[in-house]
């Protein structure tokens, strides 16, 4: 099943408008990238995809390359000094790196860059120059990033930060980009509180009434006008990005070493045991299907869609599992690709519940009752400091565990804890160390210690929620709530401010007529969808919940609405709690 | 998108040109220093490569249409089966039976094999002569691991269309055993496949008539194909076996484009960062700055 929303427009855009548009048959080029070049393209794109359109070879604009004449070169780099030096260089002596240019940037080019691109000898060989518009990775078909893990340092550490109003531009730029891809042009509005999000929306909205000058349809088409952008904090939620999850996703990115969505393990295949290196992402349709599963649900899918495939293969064996992989990949060899399949993702659901068993479960029941404020049978909890200590006590656990049920516990008790109180509790989990995560929260706006900056901030009341849910599992991240108002027109316009006045809702059906006019709707390109759009962007980072989330939302309005989400960076809870504890430092000059 | 190209084109154009050697060589001595100065400046022209590149491309465009031809004929079988299926063509007006294109498929995968094994070996040599991150070894290397892969589909393609082609034979003969008064269920089918002992026709079976004497002659022909084509799938097996090998030694991640972009060079670029390091250390140095002042710098 090929890949559907974000990742597939942004594919098609770079696939045919980049590449496919400067393809000469019988002629292979050369495609240099920069980091965000290179990100971008490696998030929707594989080489096989490239080499169809004629790339037979992608160089770092950053390293050495060596002269290739014989062939001609696409750029696709971000309009930055680092990568536009890098391709004057190519073409500064008198023996040019390459035939010929082909330029693409992600933004628009400032002038005084263009400037001295037009001064240089590219502007000779330079056969394309072209803004494409998109300074995002799709990571997701609902999901972006701006690949930016610095950004809850640049809004919210302690250090004064002279480039703050510079960064907020770029990003705002990049945020535009996002709206540009797909066509949209919303009514953006942010979360009233912290100056940044009203700062940021306005600057977001500045960008998009450019990029809509230049490009007058974006947020034409039936019932777009209703489409929102919307702008919230990191503190808004705190809970959701450390609150450990059990669906697939979520657990595996928290529990396993996952680098670059890439899982490592050991397996067996045809010949001996090796190591094998998966990435998870949407290529992969097991992932697809899987991976807002709860875990307990995901063994028991995996186990069955194998054991049905066998059958229907005709491959006997008396249980279907990963032990026998080897022999059944000898008796079919062409059914390698399936069986791979299955294999990494049972070895995937087995690893994260080998690390639940080991410490986990008696600590998610504590983490659960803490956030909702009951145990599972609905009785509000009485006693949270006496559920909390013996996690705090238990040495077999991390400290960064120990940390997420003390913040979870401050979180509980809403009006922040007093500093003795939380002495005490750095004390009794011995993680003097680390503790400075803890009130680094307060630079997010959190109310961590009770009378302190952030006193009578607190977490918005939420929705009650019925429906059979897991035990370990009935915390739905505050941005769902959010997102749901927002779709039924219940989102409060005093808490969360328009930019500039949106535009009439209508509220009427438009008469739709069963038999004409749907002849386009087989034929659109992927952005052109019907129907509005939610788009969120968090200050700070994005939970794998909060993206589930996402999805939920728009499977629930059986496909009236798309919500995408996105923000500088995707987090885990380690990567969360690291970046929060470098909120007070000074920035290491070596990186 | 917003082209541009003619905005850089007045520019340059309007750009007066003996200015141009003068600013660049003013710029060179503030920008890309650090490149220049940690090493020393290798003319990394490698004016040899073109014959080398051009073998690979060339060997390359002949895999790739091997594969294609390959595809086409996988596409032909699927034609022909269904024709067999729905009984539209006598056996003598078929010009290429399947048994005769299966042949002829699995020569081409044969002759692909060979190919990709000799272009294996090419990269090897490239790899031997100009080194693992030269462009020309990279290109040998991608070329063929995205072939590997396009035949792997391509096999695999061929797979579906008899698996499918088996599933329908089985369901007509199941339709038919019915019309003879004799039903039978899937797994019956197979057993009888896999056995080889159709003598149940000789049962409870209705032999007169003329849709009976029918019905069961529809059960001969595909009970025929469903021999003929598990024994093409078992000829082809060891082919099926080699290619799950090849691709297995690449692994997956060979497709992905951040893995073939960071190979390359790393090892310099750590050094260079170190030099850069170890540079500013040094500028620091305080004995440095002690010495320059008092013993001028001797110019010979």
């Amino acid at each position: 099943m090929a890949p559907s929303g974000l990742k597939a427009v942004v594919g098609e855009k770079i696939l045919n408008g980049v590449i496919k548009s400067v393809k000469k048959d019988g002629e292979w080029k050369v495609l240099i990238v920069d980091h965000m070049g290179m990100r971008i393209l490696s998030s929707c794109c594989k080489m096989s995809d490239i080499l169809a359109m004629g790339v037979t070879i992608v160089e770092d604009i950053n390293k050495r390359r060596e002269r290739i004449c014989s062939l001609e070169a696409i750029y696709l780099i971000a309009p930055v000094q680092k990568s536009v030096r890098a391709l004057i260089n190519d073409f500064k002596d008198v023996g040019f790196t390459y035939k010929a240019a082909h330029i693409f940037f992600t933004e628009p080019c400032p002038d005084g860059l263009f400037t001295e691109i037009g001064r240089s000898r590219v502007a000779k060989v330079a056969k394309t120059l072209k803004e494409i518009n998109i300074a995002f990775l799709p990571c997701e078909s609902q999901v972006f990033s701006l690949d930016d893990p610095t950004s809850l340092y640049s809004f919210y550490s302690s250090k004064p930060n002279e480039e703050k109003d510079k960064m907020i531009e770029n990003l705002a730029e990049q945020i535009a980009t996002v709206c540009d891809t797909l066509k949209e042009y919303p009514a953006v509005r942010y979360r009233k509180g912290p100056e940044e999000n009203a700062r940021l929306a306005d600057e977001v909205y500045r960008r998009l009434t450019a990029h809509k000058a230049d490009n007058p349809s974006m947020g034409e088409g039936p019932d777009k006008a209703r489409t929102q952008l919307l702008i919230v904090d990191r503190g808004f939620d705190p809970i959701s990005p450390i609150l450990h999850e059990l669906t697939f996703q979520a657990m595996a990115y928290d529990l396993l070493d996952i680098k670059q969505d890439i899982y490592m393990y050991q397996t067996t295949g045809i010949g001996d045991s090796k190591e094998r290196e998966v990435l998870l992402n949407e290529d992969d349709d097991l992932w697809v299907q899987l991976r807002h599963m709860h875990i307990a649900d995901v063994t028991k899918k995996v186990t069955e869609l194998l054991r049905t495939f066998c059958e229907s293969k005709r491959m006997c064996t008396d249980n279907a599992n990963i032990k026998d992989l080897s022999q059944m990949l000898k008796k079919m060899p062409q059914y390698q690709k399936d069986l791979s399949m299955y294999s990494t993702h049972l070895h995937l659901a087995e690893a994260c519940m080998k690390k639940f068993k080991a410490s986990l479960d008696k600590l998610c029941e504590v983490e659960q009752d803490l956030v909702i404020g009951a145990t599972p049978d609905g009785e509000p909890l009485k006693d949270a400091m006496k559920s909390i200590v013996p996690v705090l006590l238990n040495n077999e656990l991390e400290p960064y565990d120990k940390i997420r049920i003390i913040l979870l516990y401050i979180f509980h008790k809403k009006k922040g804890i007093t500093e003795e109180n939380l002495a005490k509790l750095i004390q009794h989990a011995n993680i003097q160390a680390d503790s400075n995560i803890i009130t680094n929260l307060e630079n997010l706006g959190c109310n961590i210690i009770a009378g302190g900056s952030n006193a009578g901030k607190t977490l918005p009341e939420r929705k009650e929620r019925t429906g059979s849910t897991y035990d370990l599992s009935r915390w739905t991240p505050i941005i769902k709530d959010v997102m749901e108002n927002v779709i039924d027109d219940k989102l409060d316009k005093r808490q969360w401010p328009f930019i500039s006045d949106p535009a009439p809702i209508n509220t009427t059906q438009t008469a739709v007529s069963a038999r004409f006019g749907h002849w386009h709707k087989n034929k659109s390109p992927p952005e052109y969808r019907t129907g509005p759009r939610l788009i969120i962007f968090v200050i700070g980072g994005v939970a794998h919940s909060e993206m589930r989330s996402a999805y939920e939302v728009t499977q629930a309005t059986d496909g009236k609405w798309e919500v995408l989400i996105g923000s500088s960076h995707i987090l885990t809870p380690t990567s969360f709690l690291n970046d929060l504890k470098s909120l007070d430092q000074v920035p290491n000059p070596d990186c | 998108m917003r082209d541009r190209l003619s905005h850089l084109q007045e520019m340059s154009n309007g750009h007066v040109e003996p200015m141009e050697d003068a600013e660049s060589t003013v710029s060179d001595t503030f920008s890309n220093v650090d490149l220049e100065e940690e090493l020393p400046h290798e003319a990394v022209v490698f004016d040899d490569n073109s014959p080398a590149l051009e073998e690979v491309f060339s060997q390359s465009q002949d895999i790739h249409r091997e594969i294609q031809l390959i595809r086409l004929e996988v596409k032909r079988l699927r034609e022909q089966n269904s024709r067999m299926l729905q009984g539209t063509t006598t056996m003598s007006t078929i010009k290429r039976d399947s048994n005769a294109i299966g042949a002829d498929i699995k020569k081409r995968a044969e002759d692909v094999l060979a190919r990709l094994h000799d272009m294996d070996g090419t990269s090897h040599k490239l790899e031997e002569t100009h080194g693992s991150n030269s462009a020309v070894t990279r290109i040998a290397r991608t070329q063929y691991a995205c072939l590997s892969n396009g035949f792997r589909d391509a096999m695999f393609d061929y797979n579906e269309a008899e698996m499918s082609h088996r599933e329908n034979c089985k369901a007509q003969i199941q339709r038919q055993m019915e019309i003879v008064g004799r039903e039978v269920t899937g797994e019956e089918v197979e057993e009888m496949i896999e056995k080889g002992q159709w003598n149940i026709f000789n049962d409870n079976i209705v032999s007169e008539g003329k849709t009976a004497r029918s019905a069961l002659s529809q059960i001969e022909k595909r009970h025929q194909e469903l021999v003929d084509l598990e024994a093409r799938i078992s000829g082809i097996h060891e082919i099926f076996l080699d290619i799950a090998m090849l691709v297995e030694e690449q692994g997956p991640m060979l497709t992905s484009i951040q893995s073939n972009v960071q190979k390359t060079d790393e090892g310099i670029q750590d050094a260079l960062v170190k030099l850069g390091r170890a540079k500013r250390h040094d500028n620091n140095n305080p004995f440095k700055k002690m010495f320059c002042s008092c013993f001028p710098c001797f110019n010979s």
